[in-house]
């Protein structure tokens, strides 16, 4: 019998075969009618086989790496549990951005698997649907290995052991959580381009960078490794995410004006969520890496610039915010700092002032803002601490109607005048905290008026513990609302020196390490 | 001592030093493959090693683990090799590269021309053909510095191969075409070698050409052209050629001629400092600006080759854009190396 050799196939042709080849044409429905969500948002698509595959992985193929990662992964986990390595971290302050990130960050994460699930159905050409259903798969591993690598942290430590109830209730995790929603409410190409361009690939390095290499080098273990896990899948999201945008803006000149607007957003968008990082950085890390500014300098302006520069081709444009941001990096974390530790009675973590040496290094990174601005208000702080008179903010902050974070920041120009901005809209005034959420506010402002901000709703009467009665006599409105978020007051909040997660950490050291 | 490395599914052969990287060497050979972090973390460089030894490096277990090694797979980036090797990596076969060996040739100058007041002309008739793809490059040696080797396109087309012709320009205060166009003489003895590069006509896309040539990146497109014509190609061929006055304006004449007896190739050249040339009744500015208004900044269904300056290269790749031809139509002789990974660019675009 004669045999014919076939030459081996190329992997594009085998990928092909394995994906593009899977799909059909539909016969008696119309494809429109498939793939319902692919006009409304005005970007037009002319060629789905113009799509250039960012990465070439089959399926089996890829069940096969990520069953190994995991295998890797929950060895280290396990390691790491049996061993008590929660007592080899740097300093037991540093915890407490553990629990900014467990109750932050795998409802992010779950939220990015939902949305790229959506896309995996939605959209109509076969190569960005399998991209997207893998993204999908990863993003959901990300949330689980979250979540299983800090349960070694929440059976020991205060603050967590509900995060996925505060992570719905609790007023600063509206920052997040909100960010999502929008994304998660946009039409498909925005949400690509809000998440895969402008998250994966423009900022993630910033989330990354201060969480995975912040653990190795205050010693954890544990979430080090499920961000090395994670940050092997990265790789093909930012792929996907430069793919997205290139694909977009070659289909037809139309669609440029769009995805410069979705842009514009989701750069601010994303910043403003990362005001929480700034500050995680400079202020709760006990061994730091690098200070925000340096972070920002590093990864967006020299990174992000070459990016930009290589997307002028296309005749996008660097988003104007940039010039706002590259002004609040002086500032931010030290703004962000000021409201949480002020804030200090209604959070699940606790908060501290630097010590003269913190603040010492803050002034050598920050030395055209810190010791004119802040040192003074912190040093006043601990002067009132001193005397016995901690100082907590016990109202209410305005929030911003876009971003939803307090009123913090300052004008670019003026680092003593915070920045207030308003709109009227339909009779009623909404707020913002600078000029790109109003102008985001003002494009689709019946989307936004729908926001669920938190100081609204808990004057509203709608963050009080169910079976609370507001108007009987002694009732503490601050008590309820803390138990409807599930806070233990005294215990989760407040300060970090006293506290029983400083006391414990001590006693459980020194019991590993003497006889 | 260094080691053959063979890159599949291209086919094409090249040399890897002793310590240097599979991505390093192919980057500098001219072949691109996918990669981004440089240090073994990202796994994008992954490729299978298909035959030979080679050693790890650096590379993550996490990006590339246990049971991958077992497989052979590879990162490119870290990998150094330990024997000849063959690998395959993820890129497109190029069904128009010919991918012919390199090798090294003697040959005799037989003529030197004044093309223009910078540009010189420099004919070689080689003791053996050289087979060699329109659009490739050689390395000559040269005397100063001392042992150097420089890169010149071939100018003329492949036809027999025994004829190369160089056109050199002089690099202010460079040593290497300073030597040439100070010291080399009729009958001189040169050594050199190739035929070096990817950068060749695209037949099997079937599709009109534009080349866009500026000051002595003529050679190439040039090469090109001679050889399209005289294959009897039947697809449309545009050719803009830029230089500052009508005196660096070279081989005018002959395009001339050509566009006059083809009627599939157009030729537009264009003048970008042409004060003193009043009589001038070409487009007046640069490639890339004549590029747009002769085709009205519509450029698609078109594949157009770039040969000049890197500024040149840069306007023309926007105006291309601009234009709705996009980085799969895009080709210029341009050499990525290790550095350009560095973050000096960012990876929206791999080759242009």
């Amino acid at each position: 019998m004669d045999m014919k050799v076939k030459k081996k196939l190329a992997l594009k042709e085998k990928f092909a075969l394995m994906t593009r080849g899977l799909a059909w044409e539909t016969s008696y429905e119309p494809m429109e009618a498939v793939y319902p969500q692919m006009a409304y948002e005005g970007l037009r698509i002319h060629n789905w086989d113009a799509w250039e595959d960012p990465f070439r992985m089959t399926m089996d193929a890829y069940w096969k790496y990520q069953a190994e990662k995991e295998r890797k992964l929950y060895a280290i986990i396990d390691a790491f549990a049996q061993n008590n390595g929660h007592l080899g971290v740097t300093d037991a302050r540093y915890i407490n951005a553990l629990k900014i990130f467990l109750s932050a960050v795998p409802m992010l994460e779950y939220n990015a698997h939902r949305g790229f699930a959506r896309l995996g159905r939605e959209m109509r050409g076969v190569g960005p649907q399998i991209a997207c259903q893998m993204q999908a798969i990863d993003e959901l591993r990300h949330a689980q290995t979250q979540i299983h690598s800090l349960s070694n942290y929440n059976r020991f430590y205060n603050g967590f052991h509900d995060w996925k109830h505060m992570s719905d209730r609790v007023w600063y995790l509206s920052v997040p959580k909100s960010f999502f929603e929008d994304a998660c409410t946009c039409g498909p190409f925005e949400f690509i381009i809000a998440i895969s361009f402008s998250f994966e690939y423009v900022l993630t390095n910033l989330v990354f960078m201060p969480f995975i290499s912040g653990a190795a080098y205050n010693g954890d273990l544990g979430a080090m490794t499920f961000g090395f896990s994670a940050q092997s899948d990265e790789a093909r999201h930012m792929t996907l995410g430069l793919e997205v945008i290139k694909f977009m803006l070659e289909q037809d000149p139309a669609n440029l004006p769009i995805i410069q607007r979705w842009i514009d957003k989701w750069t601010w968008r994303g910043v403003r969520l990362l005001t929480i990082v700034a500050m995680l950085m400079d202020y709760m890390l006990p061994k730091r890496i690098m200070s925000w500014k340096e972070a920002w300098e590093l990864y967006f302006e020299e990174n992000g610039m070459a990016l930009f520069n290589d997307l002028a081709r296309y005749g996008i444009k660097l988003p104007d915010c940039t010039e706002l941001i590259r002004k609040e990096k002086d500032h931010l974390s030290h703004q962000a700092w000021n409201a949480f530790y002020t804030a200090g009675m209604m959070t699940n973590f606790h908060t501290w002032i630097p010590t003269p040496e913190e603040m010492d290094w803050l002034a050598s990174k920050y030395p055209d803002s810190f010791d004119q601005y802040y040192r003074p208000r912190f040093e006043h702080y601990r002067e009132l601490e001193k005397a016995g008179k901690r100082f907590y903010n016990t109202s209410l902050p305005q929030l911003c109607q876009v971003c939803q974070i307090p009123m913090l920041f300052t004008e670019g120009d003026d680092p003593t005048q915070i920045a207030y901005r308003q709109v009227t809209h339909q009779g009623d005034k909404y707020h913002f905290c600078s000029d790109y959420c109003r102008d985001i506010f003002t494009h689709e402002p019946d989307k936004y008026v729908e926001a669920w901000l938190p100081a609204h709703q808990i004057f509203m009467g709608n963050c009080f513990n169910p079976g609370d009665d507001p108007s009987a006599a002694g009732f503490d409105p601050k008590k309820s609302v803390l138990d409807y978020w599930h806070i233990a007051f005294g215990r989760d909040n407040m300060d970090f020196e006293g506290s029983e997660d400083q006391k414990n950490f001590a006693a459980w050291r020194d019991q590993a390490t003497r006889n | 001592m260094s080691f053959r490395l063979t890159i599949e599914p291209l086919g094409q052969e090249i040399e890897v030093a002793p310590g240097q990287t599979i991505l390093d060497a192919s980057l500098r050979a001219g072949i691109w493959l996918p990669h981004a972090c440089c240090h073994g973390l990202c796994a994008t460089c992954k490729v299978q090693l298909l035959d030979g030894e080679i050693d790890h490096g650096e590379a993550s277990s996490f990006a590339l683990m246990d049971f991958e090694r077992d497989e052979g797979k590879l990162l490119a980036c870290c990998a150094r090799l330990e024997s000849d090797a063959t690998i395959e990596a993820d890129i497109d076969h190029d069904e128009d590269a010919r991918n012919i060996p390199v090798r090294d040739f003697v040959g005799t100058v037989a003529r030197i021309e004044d093309l223009t007041p910078t540009i010189k002309g420099v004919f070689i008739d080689l003791d053996q053909a050289m087979d060699f793809q329109a659009g490739q490059y050689v390395n000559l040696e040269v005397a100063a510095p001392a042992g150097a080797r420089r890169a010149f396109s071939i100018a003329n087309a492949p036809a027999d191969g025994r004829h190369i012709e160089l056109n050199v320009r002089r690099v202010p205060g460079g040593q290497g075409t300073g030597w040439i166009h100070d010291q080399l003489r009729l009958g001189d003895r040169v050594r050199l070698a190739g035929p070096y590069g990817r950068f060749h006509v695209r037949r099997s896309a079937a599709a009109p050409m534009i080349f866009l040539a500026g000051g002595s990146g003529l050679s190439s497109p040039r090469s090109m052209i001679l050889d399209l014509l005289a294959a009897g190609a039947t697809e449309g061929i545009t050719l803009v050629q830029g230089a500052r006055s009508r005196e660096e304006l070279y081989y005018h004449q002959e395009f001339v001629a050509l566009a006059a007896a083809h009627p599939n190739f157009r030729y537009v050249p264009a003048l970008s400092d042409a004060a003193a040339d009043a009589d001038w009744t070409g487009f007046r500015g640069f490639v890339h600006e004549a590029a747009a208004a002769h085709f009205d900044s519509d450029f698609r269904g078109h594949q157009a080759y770039l040969c000049g300056p890197p500024v040149m290269i840069d306007a023309c790749i926007n105006a291309l854009m601009q234009g709705r031809l996009f980085e799969r139509d895009i080709y210029t002789e341009k050499f990525l190396s290790a550095a350009d990974a560095q973050q000096a660019r960012s990876p929206l675009f791999r080759r242009i």
